[in-house]
């Protein structure tokens, strides 16, 4: 099965190992995903905060190119653009005046008739489905993730409806269980890390990471894993400097979903380049005897 | 931060009160103060701000406090407030809100930072249709470097700031995490169109 596929700024840059990761497992799993040509950045939180207009604009330009594409759903892995994107088709469906508005600009003009998907909400029908069960060839024994979310997989700045729950989602988890890890349960799954707080205000950002981790630490966890670029990479680079200024021992590594789905199926740790993160991430698996 | 009481300014609440609510869309009358948003705020502890009395700032006709606290620049755009609100009023979106009215109003930003940051992505987005990490890095760090030398901040500010980066930049480069390849759009000429409108359509 073809799907539409917006990979976003983050995965063709600091967290292109996501983009790899995200095309061979599903990959594997059928689906070939069709990246869309010519995509521009959704515009993110920046210009939500910045230009009412632009904030519409921007994703509605991917949305009239995805629509163009023929095909029926589009996979957006990061959690920023995924909510930026489904809240736009939202607004431009209640809006038709600036739907026209914006339309008259651009050469592939919205519909609206695109499914738009998570990483989660392919990756739970495939668990439920049993498909990724059959595909895995190693169960992930001993892995204990703390499942983390993050804000925008759920949280919408509209009326969205998921199918997951808003406060405590299950999806991730039920991806796990699929995997043979045993994922705990924890109370900072939707807890935000900061995001771009990590660069503009540091001292916000390392505070809020340090209850993240000190909570995932208390429950046991040996990992995290998460489908967010953005928590991905705050929780990896800036895990150290958030032990150090709150006193905690043990670091854990924070792994995309996609590189557990990797390593069941049988891929190497290089062709799922999970050498790229700055928390050693091999270490666990090499004493759990997964890799 | 701010504790102060409120005092009720009739002949600016209602101009405030339409205007936050037609650009965010929000009814913040519609606000009982249950304070569910403020339990929720992961910021609020130290911004003293609520989202609850954010609200409150803006019914009292308080023009100054509303578009000039910590929280609107320490919002990190969660939305907790939003989806625990039990009359459906997302408060992240009045806070955006408040931040481009504070703009215009050519308010000092409290966190000049945050505000530097969120500009050079827009910018760094309309050179080249996508957000390429190292260019916006480097806009990011220039707007913060004319801040520092004009206010005061001095180069040693100028350099602390670009040493933390480099020091960033470096373990991603060891991670290859970093790319330096430019990512650029065909059809620019279409964002370009769009950026155009956005400026029309905020006024000029």
């Amino acid at each position: 099965m073809q799907i539409a596929y917006y990979p976003g700024c983050s995965l063709h840059a600091s967290s292109e190992l996501y983009d790899i990761q995200c095309k061979k497992v599903l990959n594997q799993l059928g689906i070939e995903l069709k990246e869309i040509e010519d995509w521009n950045c959704c515009g993110a939180t920046s210009a939500s905060k910045t230009d009412d207009f632009l904030t519409v604009a921007l994703p509605a330009r991917n949305l009239g190119i995805a629509d163009a594409s023929g095909l029926s759903e589009m996979l957006i892995p990061c959690s920023s653009c995924y909510n930026r994107t489904l809240v736009t088709q939202k607004i431009l469906y209640e809006n038709p005046e600036l739907k026209n508005k914006i339309n008259t600009e651009l050469s592939k003009k919205v519909e609206g008739k695109i499914r738009i998907s998570s990483i989660l909400d392919i990756l739970v029908c495939k668990a439920n489905s049993g498909e990724i069960a059959e595909k895995s060839i190693k169960k992930l024994e001993g892995l204990k993730p703390a499942c983390y979310y993050g804000c925008l997989l759920t949280r919408f700045p509209g009326d969205i409806k998921i199918s997951d729950n808003i406060e405590n989602p299950r999806g991730m988890e039920t991806v796990c269980k699929a995997l043979g890890a045993e994922p705990l349960d924890w109370s900072y799954k939707t807890d935000c890390c900061g995001a771009s707080a990590a660069v503009n205000d540091t001292d916000t950002s390392l505070f809020l990471m340090s209850k993240i981790i000190k909570d995932a630490l208390a429950r046991g966890s040996n990992c995290f894993v998460t489908t967010c670029p953005m928590c991905q990479m705050n929780m990896d680079a800036y895990q150290d400097q958030v032990c150090e200024r709150y006193g905690i021992q043990k670091k854990l590594p924070v792994y995309f979903i996609t590189e557990l789905l990797g390593i069941a199926m049988g891929f190497t740790p290089q062709e799922m380049h999970i050498d790229r993160h700055f928390v050693d991430s091999l270490g666990l698996l090499r004493e759990l005897k997964l890799i | 931060m701010s504790t102060s009481v409120l005092q009720f300014q009739p002949e600016s609440s209602q101009t405030l009160i339409q205007e936050v609510m037609d650009r965010s869309g929000q009814n913040l009358l519609a606000c009982y103060q249950c304070r569910r948003c403020a339990a929720g705020c992961p910021v609020g502890d130290e911004t003293g701000v609520t989202p609850d009395r954010l609200i409150r700032m803006i019914i009292f006709g308080e023009r100054e406090e509303a578009l000039n606290n910590l929280l609107i620049w320490k919002c990190v755009a969660c939305y907790t407030c939003g989806t625990r609100c039990p009359n459906n009023i997302q408060t992240a979106r009045i806070n955006e809100t408040l931040k481009q009215i504070s703009k215009e109003a050519h308010f000092e930003p409290i966190l000049p930072k945050v505000a530097a940051f969120h500009d050079a992505f827009l910018r760094s987005t309309s050179h080249f249709g996508r957000v390429n990490e190292l260019e916006f890095m480097g806009l990011y760090a220039m707007r913060n470097a004319k801040r520092e030398l004009k206010h005061g901040g001095g180069w040693k500010a100028v350099a602390d700031e670009i040493k933390k980066h480099a020091k960033l930049g470096i373990s991603m480069m060891k991670k290859k995490r970093m790319h330096f390849r430019l990512d650029k759009i065909k059809r620019l000429f279409e964002i370009k169109r769009l950026y155009t409108k956005a400026k029309d359509e905020a006024g000029g």
